[in-house]
Order: structure tokens, then sequence, then C-alpha cells
């Protein structure tokens, strides 16, 4: 049952078991700005956030910079070729080094260098060195050279983020001491996407699109395609929705979308004769296309509660794209336009605060497992 | 203090035309944190696709754009405003952005609130 701002309904924990009537999060929870900050915490500090791809940073010294519930981080591969992450943020008096390098342009250095006192750092992170004002006392006459202390390298160094990788994909984990690790979180995504040849695609194309809804809403429309018949009538012309499959695990679903026309084997990159679409808790997704021989990732980055950025990223064998796969990724934008007019309008609605509780139908089982993952977070 | 313009319900939209992204915004710098935003996830440089403003000048010459515009923002010009003026002149975002950034470093303006600058 739905459940009003009417004075009169009272809403409920979103239930375990789809059948109950409060198998929806409460609408608060996608229009509240102190849902926004605790989620920074709750949702993007603790569990495995995607990151970036590790084809993008192939040298000694390549960097990208993400910024993950408002915390920067340098992505880079280090001198021994293994990708690491580290606070975007001086060891000395916290001052952010470097500058914004997207993981479409990265940069390239030999060493991170803060630009307020060169504190100078090397790729593994220990601290490489100081200018000599940090070694002697020359302008305090209180202090001889000798009283200063020594700085030790690794214990000054940077502040490293847990970092773990599916394929070339990097995920990092903000936690002291995470409660899982990233096979435990992604389960048989894992092995699934480790079996397929990533790393052998290009990046070829990203487009950035922003959205005024909260970043849940977009994750619930991209979950289910009850939608779909609707709203996608150009796309689902070529599917056979009634003999495709949402596959539920316990922190990602999978959406198995069955063409109407098989393709040549070429044209997949994986196995099966079907799309198939993984959403991975909290925010990311890998679509396995069903008719072209790539993939695509898309982050869902919150700015706030009613806004949040989609960072929808295209790989193909080569990044220099054929005109089918031109069409195709336009296809894909045409899909994202009309999700975000359909987000948007929802939000829209949510926004008014008539509603409480929304109810979810029983094809909407992956949106109730986000539901489910978001409340469980917020609880923990 | 010079009285502040009225402000838009609606001050323009933006666009990138390599991301196809089109969005509209509110006050004119939400056109400044959606370029940043939008620069630091894909380095590309958003600009102006049309202005809601009423903000204009006569030259394509930033300090001289943002001293005629500071009589009338008493609190510092947005970057927004000055952005959106100076997309009628042909001068880019990106432009006048880096333009300010020189500026602020050589000592020729200053920024009185967060975004907002006038010339010294």
């Amino acid at each position: 049952m739905t459940r009003w701002n009417d004075g009169r309904d009272e809403i409920g924990a979103v239930s375990a078991d789809i059948t109950e009537e409060t198998n929806a999060l409460p609408a608060r929870y996608f229009t509240d700005p102190d849902v926004h900050e605790m989620e920074k915490e709750k949702v993007f500090g603790r569990y495995w956030v995607y990151a970036g791809h590790a084809n993008r940073i192939p040298e000694r010294g390549d960097y990208f910079t993400r910024t993950i519930g408002g915390k920067q981080i340098i992505v880079t591969r280090d001198g021994e070729g293994d990708v690491r992450a580290f606070y975007n943020v001086c060891a000395h008096r916290g001052s952010k080094m470097l500058d914004d390098a997207p993981m479409t342009d990265p940069g390239s250095l030999g060493r991170i260098t803060c630009p307020y006192h060169l504190w100078t750092y090397e790729l593994d992170g220990d601290l490489a060195s100081t200018p000599k004002s940090f070694e002697e006392a020359t302008l305090n006459p209180d202090l001889d050279d000798e009283s200063v202390r020594g700085l030790d390298p690794e214990a000054n160094g940077l502040m490293e983020v847990t970092l773990d990788s599916i394929g070339p994909l990097v995920f990092v984990n903000f936690a002291d001491d995470p409660d899982l690790t990233l096979a435990e979180q992604a389960g048989s995504m894992k092995d699934e996407l480790e079996a397929l040849p990533l790393e052998e695609y290009e990046l070829a194309r990203r487009y950035v699109s922003e959205v005024e809804c909260n970043w849940k809403t977009f994750s619930g429309n991209y979950s289910e395609c009850d939608h779909c018949q609707a709203n996608h009538q150009d796309w689902v012309r070529g599917l056979e929705l009634m003999e495709s499959e949402l596959e539920v695990n316990d922190y990602h679903w999978i959406l198995h979308y069955q063409h109407r026309e098989d393709v040549e084997d070429e044209m997949r990159i994986h196995d099966e004769h079907e799309a198939k679409f993984y959403y991975f808790w909290p925010n990311f997704t890998v679509n396995m296309y069903g008719t072209a021989d790539g993939y695509g990732t898309y982050i869902i980055d919150p700015i706030d509660e009613g806004r949040f950025q989609l960072i929808a990223d295209y790989y193909f064998r080569d990044a220099d794209l054929t005109e089918e796969e031109e069409e195709f990724v336009q296809t894909s934008r045409q899909l994202q336009e009309e999700d975000f007019e359909l987000v948007e309008r929802q939000y829209d609605g949510l926004r008014s605060g008539a509603l409480a509780q929304a109810q979810l139908g029983p094809n909407e089982h992956t949106v109730h497992k986000l539901h489910r993952l978001a409340q469980d977070a917020y609880e923990a | 203090m010079a009285m502040e313009r009225e402000k838009s319900a609606h001050a323009g939209a933006l666009a990138c035309p390599t991301c196809d992204f089109h969005t509209t915004v509110a006050e004119p710098n939400d056109a400044i944190e959606c370029y940043r935003r939008h620069r630091s996830v894909t380095g590309h440089a958003i600009a102006w696709e049309r202005t809601a403003l009423d903000a204009a000048v006569e030259t394509d010459d930033v300090e001289t754009a943002l001293d005629g515009l500071g009589d009338e923002y008493g609190e510092g010009v947005p970057l927004g405003v000055l952005t959106a003026a100076l997309a009628e002149r042909g001068v880019t975002i990106e432009e006048t952005l880096d333009a300010i950034y020189a500026l602020r470093m050589e000592g020729a303006i200053y920024e009185p609130r967060d975004d907002r600058v006038l010339v010294v």
C-alpha cells in the first residue's frame, strides 16, 4: 500500500519480503540534505566504490584524480607497476596537492610534490624530501638545528586508500578496516568479469551529464525495466522482454536482456547471447552489450541530495569507432536522455512531499535490493 | 554600497558539445560550479549556450568588463555574471576564468566573497 504524508499513514522500514506493504525506502531518504551528508560516510565511506580504469594509467607515474563522497584521491601506478590510491592531501599541513586530472586526461609525474611547501613524495606514498627549511631552524632563534627532529619517510608519507581491482576496474574503500573484501562484496560478479578480456578494450568515449534527481532515483530506474515498454520504445523493439530476467545477488544484480535477433559471437565480449547489465552497489554499473563488441560503465555520482552526475564511459576494441559503434553509442545516449526525463519527473513528484513511502511491484526486486542495501547502510 | 541587480530565476543554459551535455542554471554562479564539476571529470570546458542575464559589456577585455560591472555589484561581480556577459563578446568561460586567475595573482582584483570579484 502506498503511504502518503497525510497524517494518517505510517511509514515502515524496507521489508525483507518484497510482497509486504512497506517494501520501498521512505521518500525522505531521496530528498533530505542530511541523508546526503550521511551517505558520504555510511555509503561511500564504507563500501567498495569504483575509482577508474587501470588502462588509463599504464606507465609508472601515470595518475588520475577522483572525488568520492567529498574525498579527493590520486590513483597512480607506482614503481613496481602496482596501482595505488592516496588522499590528494599533503602530510605537512593538509594542502590539496595535485590539480584535478580526470581519467580521460590523466597526468604523469615522477614524484608527487605539494606546491605549498614543496614536500615531495615517492609514488609509493613515502616522503621523499622536504626543503632545507624543514631540516634547519634558521629562522627560529629558540631552536638550534640539532634539536630539529628528522622526518621518517614512511611515518610522514601520504595517507593510502585501500584499493583492489576486478580486472582493470579499480575500486577503493575508505574504511580503516573494511567489513568486506572487494571479492566478498562483488561475489560472482568478480569471477564473471575477470573471465572477460576487459583490459583489451580502450576507453573510446566519456559522456558526463548532470541530472536533477537523487542518485538512488536513477539507480532504481536503471535497475528495472517495467518502464521500458512505455518509455524506450525504439530500444525494446529489439528485445524479448518477456524472456529477460533480473537476477539479484548480495551486492549486485544483473539485468539479462534477450535480443529478438541473435548476433555473431564476435559481436559480443561475453559468451551469453544476451546483454548483461551489472549494477554494483552502491553506484557503479558495467554494461556488457548484447549487440556490440564492447562494454560500458556508469558512475552515478551524487552532487547533493537532488542532483547527480552520470559519468558514462564506453570501451571498444579501438578508440576510433566504426560507424556502427558510433550509432550504438548514440542509441545508448538516447536511452540515457529518455531515462533522465523519467527520473527528473519522478523526483519532481517526490520533492513535492506528498509521498511518504512508495510501493514496489513484483518485478522491481532489483530496486527492492537497492533500497534494502541503502537502509542497511544507514543503520550500520 | 551599490544596489545589487535583482536575481534572475533562470540565469541561462550551458553546454558541452563533446558530451552532448546541456543544462540550465538558476543562479549565475551555479554555472561556475557546473563548469568546475564537468571539467574535473572530463577535462572539457563547458560554455554558455544562452544567457538570461541583463548584464552587458562593450569589451572583450576581462579586467575592463569587470570594472564596468563592478558598480552594480557592491559585494563583487559573480563570476557567472561576468562570464555570461563576456560570452556575448565571444570570450569563453575558460578564457575568462584563466584571465581572472592571472589578474588575481597580479593583485589587480580581489574576491570579497567566494566567486565574486572586483577590480582593486
